[in-house]
């Protein structure tokens, strides 16, 4: 009987009535990730995992994560295991160091079994983009869909039952959107909740650790790990940690809910709505107030372009320092500057140019007026309309997308109201540094769909509360597709 | 026509903190390459800045000493640009608000006082240095992210001699505040010069160049004299200069052409989001200055209160580590002037002729004032002090144990030196018979007899007041 497949408490108390063994799990894991057919890992940590899980230590066995084989974003800093970034400029890159959440969950006697697939430097949301290829939809057996991204890899390494648990970051809504498209938990805590560092920068100011598991408790769970201050990221907060999973059960009786008009109107499936709409009766039942607000459209609509150059610009700055002098596969020159040219024309894709070009643009001195200033009163704009709504309310509650996954091979109108607000509407929750969850709500043609919560930065606990409670109603958790 | 040279300078001086500006790197000059470096310094994927207190204690104590605003919000802003010693791809400085602004220091020249107005001053941090082979560089990531600040005056000096004197002051106040060992030479203290001519009376600026590799005072002077002969010989001759980067060559004391100054770079500045902005407190700012070392001019200040001369007081202050020599060994309670006169005099000559510095110096300023305590009780006399210190440089050990082992302490009891006086009288009546008749040698004769019987101990100011004393008695 496998394992892989079920939640994290299911499993610790396997290991701890001695009914399997983390050696197994880990054999189990690493079984299931090397027939993996989605293309979901790019290094799969075989021996590093057997010998980690023969140096675990005993004593941590009361541990929920001990000798539970887990799945890293390969934007994770891991010391000894090679880190791409799903970028051909880190081909052959093996960090020295890990990063403080890694390190984090290995203290907690987790094992790493696989680093997984990303859009190339968690720059795209199809999961299309990184260097192996595709990754696909492991609810598609067809392999038509996509999981979404940039969090491709882990998305698919949890939802098809390789690991209970996988690391992913959120920019935009990298790891909340494929969540939705994988019937996943996906959670993006506060901005400075959880250590940043070792975490290859996209664009530092929305950047987010995140990551899957297949229902709440669970994700309440790993917060208790990963949450907390790390001297090495300045950015991290001194807040006080808090047990996440101690208010789950709580009554969410006169809990305010704000649903946002606009988002809702601009999309087109019926089936969504109907869903979303379900959920809503779940929550009023448990005793939410839910409201429908309104929110500027014209704002809800700025919300994709201002991050696209905010994240442009910043993503350009970070990622200078692959230059083929320290970082980034060298292919050499007669000078520096020869060196360089080089080795970023052959080491990054053409869209990671593209963003290049858009984030340096935005920055020239003759244009950050206009552009980058301009996106970053912007987005003052919208963090404080999203604010006066938080004035009022505990949580604000949208569907996570407007439809299942996209096609691979799909294509959308980049200038709909549906693409501009449903479709990337989730980024203001980066741009407020606001903690948010995505989480399934129902299935359509045999492809899922979620809903997404978001609350007031550091309220976590209110936030994985009012999940559960949707959780509870929906009745949808510990999804995994099923294998061909 | 008659020119002026427009002249301002921007220094920038390598903290001596104990980390570097974002990373717990250590700061240590002079060590083998690439060995004190860690992954912030060098730029490694997903490694963050934190930025060091120390270091903005240091700017907050360098600006107030300059009379700045200073700024308590501290943001740090990146600087994007390529290059081979950069190692993010981009400087985090401060460019939009610089914790120290507006202030101004004051210059003594040959011609007078001249106040020169400072515009800014801000922290970043140092890149890492490379050293060009004909085929090959190599790099040497010690220095990289070593903290800096700089400087930046208003264009206010007109000749090589101010720009000189400016730079020492500077060089003066961040060693006396322990910020940077401030040495030209060895490039943790690094000055840019940037000069115009323009005729007398006009208000608009000529084309400017740049000089860079001063490594002395003496070459910022002579680079800039150089400079404005050359510039004006291209003016009176109808020519114009090229906005250009020069360097001063030593050997032919010339500036010449490093490269052409093209368009300005762009170098699209904006606020790191690494670092959120630091509010500092009042309390803060005002702790760091309280706190601060204490700057040359008001040493200065005090010495002459001590009583010094100006002269032996500024030669005191021209090295804070002498200086500091100096201060300590005035804790020993011994005369101030006293103490100068050794330190200036017998202390400098043994560090010029050993080649050595202060810091070198094996005898502690402390045990120094003891010493001249004890010249001052009448214990040893001066040249016997002189022994002594001799004693203390090749054996270390302090002063009143070489006294002992030396036999040197004076007899400075009356009583015991009243006996032995009486017993050289009485054996010697002739004597007092020709001082009395007026012959003043004759005492001589008897204070000889009293530093023979004594072994050349006896106190001999106390011997001459005791023998009269005594002869007048008889």
């Amino acid at each position: 009987m496998g394992y892989m497949d079920k939640s994290l408490t299911y499993i610790h108390e396997a290991i701890l009535k001695g009914e399997v063994t983390p050696l197994e799990l880990v054999k189990e894991a690493l079984l299931l990730a090397k027939e993996d057919t989605n293309n979901a890992f790019e290094y799969i940590c075989e021996k590093e995992a057997l010998d980690a899980v023969i140096k675990l230590d005993a004593s941590k066995k009361n541990n929920l994560l001990y000798g539970i084989p887990v799945v890293i974003k390969d934007n994770f800093s891991t010391k000894d295991i090679p880190t791409t970034g799903s970028s051909n400029i880190l081909n052959g890159y093996v960090p020295v160091f890990s990063s403080e959440v890694v390190t984090r969950l290995e203290k907690e006697g987790a094992i790493i079994i696989a680093k997984s697939t990303m859009d190339e430097l968690a720059m795209g949301g199809s999961g299309t983009t990184g260097h192996l290829g595709v990754t696909y939809n492991p609810w598609d057996k067809d392999k038509k869909h996509q999981v979404g991204g940039s969090s491709c890899g882990s998305a698919a390494a949890v939802s098809a039952g390789i690991v209970p648990f996988a690391l992913g970051s959120d920019t935009g809504d990298s790891v909340r959107k494929p969540a939705s498209f994988a019937a996943l938990v996906g959670l993006k805590p506060t901005w400075g909740r959880i250590s940043r560092f070792g975490l290859f920068p996209f664009a530092t100011s929305l950047d987010h650790v995140a990551y899957f598991t297949r229902n709440v408790y669970d994700s309440a769970y790993i917060l208790n790990i990963l949450a907390g201050r790390d001297d090495k990221d300045a950015s991290s907060s001194f807040n006080k940690v808090e047990d996440y999973t101690a208010n789950l059960s709580n009554s969410i009786k006169g809990k305010k809910i704000a649903v946002i008009k606009g988002i809702i109107d601009s999309i087109s499936d019926k089936e969504v709505v109907k869903s979303f709409n379900v959920s809503l009766s779940y929550l009023k039942a448990q005793g939410a107030e839910v409201d429908v607000v309104d929110i500027d459209v014209k704002l809800l609509k700025a919300i994709y372009p201002t991050y696209i150059i905010i994240s442009c610009a910043e993503a350009t700055s970070n990622n200078a320092n692959l230059d083929g002098i320290k970082f980034g596969n060298r292919i050499e020159g007669e000078s520096f500057e020869e060196v360089m040219v080089k080795t970023r024309t052959n080491g990054f894709s053409p869209l990671i140019k593209r963003r290049f070009v858009i984030g340096s643009f935005s920055l020239l001195k003759e244009n950050q007026d206009e552009l980058f200033v301009r996106a970053q009163k912007c987005r003052r704009l919208i963090v404080n309309a999203f604010n006066r709504v938080f004035e009022k309310y505990d949580a604000i509650y949208c569907p996570a997308a407007p439809s299942i996954a996209p096609l691979v091979k799909g294509s959308s109108n980049n200038l709909s109201d549906e693409y501009l607000i449903a479709d990337n509407y989730m980024a203001f929750a980066n741009m407020g540094g606001y903690p948010s969850i995505t989480l399934p709500l129902g299935f359509e043609n045999n492809m899922p769909f979620g809903g997404n919560l978001t609350a007031k930065p550091f309220q976590e606990s209110l936030l994985l509360n009012i999940a559960q409670a949707i959780e509870n109603g929906t009745g949808l958790k510990d999804l995994v597709a099923k294998r061909n | 026509m008659e020119l002026e040279a427009i002249i301002g300078l921007e220094i920038h001086v390598e903290m001596k903190t104990k980390s570097k500006m974002f990373s717990s790197g250590p700061v240590s000059f002079g060590d083998d390459p690439n060995t004190n470096v860690n992954i912030v310094d060098m730029a490694f994927p997903g490694t963050l800045p934190t930025v060091n207190k120390q270091a903005v204690i240091n700017a907050i104590r360098v600006s107030h000493a300059l009379n700045m605003k200073i700024c308590d919000l501290v943001t740090f802003e990146r600087k994007n640009y390529f290059y081979s010693d950069l190692p993010k791809g981009y400087q985090i400085t401060q460019q939009f608000h610089p914790i120290g602004s507006d202030g101004y220091l004051t210059i003594k020249t040959s011609s007078g006082e001249k106040k020169i107005g400072i515009e800014r001053l801000h922290m970043e941090e140092d890149t890492c240095k490379q050293l060009h082979s004909w085929d090959f560089s190599l790099l040497d990531y010690n220095r990289a992210g070593i903290p800096l600040i700089e400087i930046v005056s208003r264009p206010e000096m007109r000749s090589g001699e101010e720009a000189a004197k400016y730079v020492e002051k500077i060089r003066s106040i961040v060693t006396f505040l322990d910020v940077s060992d401030g040495k030209m030479e060895e490039g943790s203290l690094r000055c840019d010069v940037n000069i115009s001519l323009r005729e007398k009376g006009s208000n608009k600026f000529g084309t400017k160049v740049e000089i860079k590799n001063l490594n002395s005072l003496a070459n910022i002077q002579k680079a800039i004299d150089f400079e404005i002969s050359r510039q004006s010989i291209i003016l009176e001759f109808g020519g114009q200069i090229e906005q250009e980067t020069r360097r001063f060559d030593e050997g032919s004391k010339e500036t010449v052409l490093m490269r052409v100054k093209n368009d300005a770079v762009d170098y699209k500045y904006f606020t790191d989001p690494n670092i959120a902005p630091i509010q500092l407190s009042k309390e803060f700012i005002l702790d760091a200055i309280r706190t601060s070392p204490e700057l040359a001019e008001s040493k200065l200040l005090r010495y002459r209160e001590l009583d010094l001369n100006e002269y032996d007081s500024s030669l005191l202050i021209s090295d804070k580590d002498v200086s500091v020599y100096f201060d300590e060994g005035l804790k020993s309670g011994c005369s101030a002037k006293l103490l100068a006169n050794w330190v200036i005099g017998d202390v400098q000559s043994y560090l010029n002729k050993e080649g050595i510095s202060i810091k070198e110096f094996p005898v502690c300023s402390l045990e120094l004032g003891k010493l001249i305590s004890l010249v001052e009780k009448g214990d040893v006399s001066n040249k016997q002090a002189r022994d002594v210190f001799a004693e203390m440089i090749k054996t270390h050990k302090d002063a009143s144990t070489l006294i002992k082992e030396m036999g040197l302490s004076q007899v400075s009891d009356e009583n015991a030196l009243i006996g032995i006086i009486k017993e050289v009288i009485d054996v010697n009546p002739q004597s007092v018979v020709d001082y009395k008749a007026g012959k003043d040698r004759a005492i001589g004769f008897i204070v000889g007899q009293v530093m023979k019987k004594t072994q050349g101990k006896a106190n001999p100011a106390l011997a001459n007041k005791l023998i009269l004393e005594e002869i007048s008695r008889r």
